[in-house]
């Protein structure tokens, strides 16, 4: 009874936690994009523009939800959900950091720690795409379906590279638990010094997941609007929005788990600090890319995915096969 | 018993959606809808990694290729059926369906299987259970599968490669 309350109570903190690290990154991608580009960026609401997240939310949850006419009414409408809840829930095996003692309990921060942790983090991000994909097409609109279709074929081509990329750790650290590939970082050292090559291709396939610049071509305004959520506004607009940032503080925290000894660090800190202070410099560098690089042409994004990305993490995976077996 | 209820009942309707349903992306998501409630069907038998490859392989990767031709086929088009060839065969369909369905399911419930009185297998379902059997006693199995797959996939290359210059010629000098 205890365990579900404190399941329970888990969850709605996970998930306030992530709705406030998607208003402030949105704010801190708004001002940092400000500062790339020799300009302010918004400062008003509040100190230092503190409060504009909360005036943002109350703007968008006010507004009227349109619908176009030709819609169809229901996966119209389940589309962001969809989005929002494949975000979600991949953050329910991430382990945010070594298990605390409150109450003479021993608490592990996760929400559930399965064995195949990493396989269930990646069948829930797989289903992210739906909401893209559904969102694009029930919206009647020339725009939003070619981003929808735009989205499917792009995500389809980097999460092979992607699960190929992330292989190497699983067989160096010999487990698919998340708690235990960070726990095999405190003896091996971190992944990524092994692992340099696939950690690259990890990013990238990353931002491509989220679809964030260079890879955004599902949304590319200056060609589609705005791509699959052309036509939505007010509360599922929000839902869309929500789902991209949540995204990227996910691959974010996957990414410090898998290759960066997750929440382990030199004890002066908290455990669950430095995962933190991880997350956030990943966070940073996404906000930096996005303010540096133009936008991929699509074909040559899918024969990077397909030519370069995917035989490059695949040779790796097979030298890593066999140097974990002992051939090499 | 109860969960298994309520899960078998999601999996038919999604699969009675799917072949009932007017538009093909409403078609794809019954579908879809079916794959989730046979993948919690693995979970409830502690198959873990075979529920988890489930949503990776067939919801994540297979249905959104689905989704990515159907939209794109579909796009702007007022649906319009063709009228059938051949007329009844739906109730031919579904008769047979329910017949075969019906006689399965008795023979199933009379007959139990020795296996099924044994109940499950150590490890059934999870990564080590799939990975034994994989590169062990199916490992002959595996490898057929994978030469096969290979051949489709090098049979779509040769299939596709840019034809020769020389061949192009020689075959518009035959249309001439």
């Amino acid at each position: 009874m205890i365990s579900t309350i404190l399941l329970i109570i888990k969850i709605l903190v996970l998930i306030g936690i992530l709705m406030g690290g998607f208003a402030y990154t949105t704010l801190v991608e708004r001002r940092l994009l400000g500062f790339f580009q020799l300009r302010l960026g918004p400062n008003r609401v509040g100190p230092q523009g503190l409060l504009q997240p909360l005036a943002d939310g109350l703007k968008m949850a006010l507004k009227e939800d349109l619908m176009p006419l030709g819609a169809d009414p229901i996966v119209y409408r389940m589309a962001p959900v969809f989005s929002l809840f494949a975000a979600l829930s991949v953050d329910a095996v991430i382990p945010f950091g070594a298990p605390i003692h409150i109450f003479g309990q021993s608490v592990s921060l996760d929400i559930a720690n399965p064995s195949i942790g990493l396989l269930i983090a990646f069948a829930f991000s797989s289903l992210g795409i739906y909401g893209i994909v559904l969102g694009g097409w029930a919206s009647q609109n020339k725009y939003s379906l070619l981003g929808g279709i735009r989205a499917s074929a792009q995500m389809i081509s980097y999460e092979l590279a992607m699960g190929l990329s992330v292989l190497g750790v699983l067989m160096m650290a010999g487990t698919a638990n998340l708690e235990n590939i960070v726990l095999a970082q405190r003896t091996q050292g971190w992944f990524f010094i092994p692992q340099i090559v696939p950690f690259v291709i990890y990013f990238i396939t990353a931002i491509a997941e989220t679809n964030r610049t260079p890879f955004d071509l599902p949304e590319a305004e200056s060609e589609l609007v705005a791509g699959y959520h052309t036509e939505y506004s007010g509360i599922r607009f929000a839902m869309f929005f929500m789902a991209e940032y949540i995204n990227v503080l996910t691959v974010s925290g996957l990414a410090v788990t898998l290759f960066f000894g997750g929440w382990l660090g030199p004890s002066f800190l908290p455990p669950i600090l430095w995962f933190v202070i991880k997350v956030a410099v990943f966070v940073f560098a996404f906000i930096w890319i996005r303010a540096t690089f133009p936008r991929f042409r699509y074909d040559k994004l899918m024969s990077f995915g397909w030519k370069v990305l995917l035989p490059i993490s695949f040779i790796y995976f097979l030298g890593t096969a066999a140097f974990v077996s002992g051939l090499l | 018993m109860i969960p298994f209820s309520i899960l078998a009942v999601v999996a038919i309707a999604g699969a009675l959606g799917v072949i009932l349903g007017k538009q093909p992306v409403h078609s794809a998501l019954f579908l879809v809808g079916n794959i989730l409630a046979l993948a919690v069907l693995y979970l409830l038998l502690s198959a873990e990694f075979l529920a988890v490859a489930q949503v990776i392989v067939y919801a994540g990767a297979i249905m959104v290729l689905f989704l990515f031709v159907v939209t794109l086929l579909t796009a702007g088009k007022e649906e319009s059926e063709p009228p059938e060839d051949l007329s009844g065969q739906r109730w031919t369909a579904g008769i047979l369906a329910i017949g075969v369905g019906g006689a399965l399911a008795v023979l199933a419930a009379g007959h139990p299987g020795p296996k099924v009185a044994a109940g499950l297998p150590v490890n059934f379902g999870n990564l080590h259970g799939i990975g034994h059997l994989l590169w062990g006693s199916d490992f002959l199995y595996l490898m057929a599968l994978a030469i096969m797959l290979l051949t489709a996939a090098l049979g779509i290359l040769v299939l596709n490669r840019p034809m020769r210059r020389t061949h192009v010629r020689h075959q518009r000098r035959k249309e001439a």
